[in-house]
């Protein structure tokens, strides 16, 4: 008697053709292959700057030291800006002053005693006073 | 139609946590678990030693963990993972030729001898013979009846593997599903 024609196509559908594989394999390769994954570059850079964490001084250093930096430009130009305006030789350009002069209360009570009896001599003999033709005069 | 765009959200969604630096790895970990055991049969299929198989999946995820950062998602995470193996497998198989002075008459005589030795089988006679019937397929046209028969892959990703028309294809399989019933036939 002739035994039917096996179509072994049909036979194997859905298995694995009798390969078989050790029990658990697959979990403990995933869980294998998982740790033995090396470290990529980018992971690396990621440790090296968890391992040493930046104190506040040094996330803040950068923002202090462009602040100062502002600040003394800010000084120097200030400083530029007050050295170019104020003209000390011109005492009419300080209002302070000039109306100081211009007050004769103050500057007689402030000003001509500073002067000596010297200085005042000085001016006299400057201008051509004569003291001898002073004292004939009231001798006569 | 609902499970086919589920599948297409979580793939990109994996993809882009590939993409991201944070979550590279741990996505990586879960396309291991994901696609190991695929990977696994078609190996094991092709090198028909399970020792082998597990040392080139193996090779596989170490490959595609190492060029993690070219992958920009254009083909399917399973395409780009199925190429890797296809690859491995073959200068897997080229080696041992090399290896195997019998490679002269008979290229893949070696792995007959490989079906003969395993020690991972179920002892099922029938289905050593189909494994010997397969072994003596081309290479190409073993590739394309493992991944249509077995894994049941539609013509069009196998297409995308290994860079085929889809109409070679069909006949490629159609020519080595003839060739194993021939086998049998032989046998009777």
């Amino acid at each position: 008697m002739m035994q039917p024609k096996v179509n072994i196509l049909e036979r194997m559908s859905g298995t694995n053709a009798g390969m078989t594989v050790p029990d658990g394999f697959f979990d403990d390769f995933n869980r294998r292959m998982a740790a033995s994954l090396p470290k990529q570059e980018w992971e690396t850079e990621g440790m090296a700057a968890k391992a040493e964490p930046r104190s506040r001084w040094q996330k803040m250093r950068p923002y202090i030291y462009m602040a100062a930096m502002f600040m003394g430009i800010w000084c120097m130009m200030k400083m530029f800006d007050l050295m170019k305006t104020a003209d000390h030789s011109d005492i009419s350009s300080n209002p302070v002053l000039m109306s100081a002069i211009d007050n004769d209360a103050f500057y007689y009570d402030y000003c001509i005693p500073e002067i000596s009896e010297g200085d005042i001599y000085d001016d006299l003999y400057d201008q051509g006073f004569d003291p001898g033709s002073m004292i004939a005069s009231a001798n006569k | 139609m609902a499970d086919k765009n589920t599948t297409e959200i979580e793939e990109k969604l994996l993809v882009k946590r590939l993409q991201d630096p944070k979550t590279c790895r741990k996505a990586f970990e879960e396309v291991i678990g994901k696609y190991s055991e695929s990977l696994y049969w078609q190996i094991r299929r092709m090198v028909q030693s399970h020792d082998d198989a597990a040392d080139i999946l193996q090779n596989v995820f170490m490959k595609a963990w190492s060029s993690i950062d070219q992958f920009r998602g254009a083909a399917k995470i399973s395409t780009w993972l199925h190429k890797i193996a296809i690859n491995e497998s073959i200068t897997h198989l080229d080696q041992q030729r090399k290896r195997q002075a019998s490679a002269i008459d008979d290229p893949d005589s070696h792995l007959s001898d490989m079906i003969e030795s395993d020690q991972h089988i179920d002892g099922d006679e029938l289905a050593k013979k189909f494994r010997k019937a397969i072994a003596m397929l081309p290479e190409k046209q073993r590739l394309v009846f493992n991944m249509r028969y077995f894994d049941e892959m539609p013509y069009e990703q196998i297409s995308n593997i290994l860079g085929t028309s889809v109409g070679a294809l069909k006949a490629s399989y159609h020519l080595a599903a003839k060739k194993i019933q021939q086998y049998f036939e032989d046998l009777d």
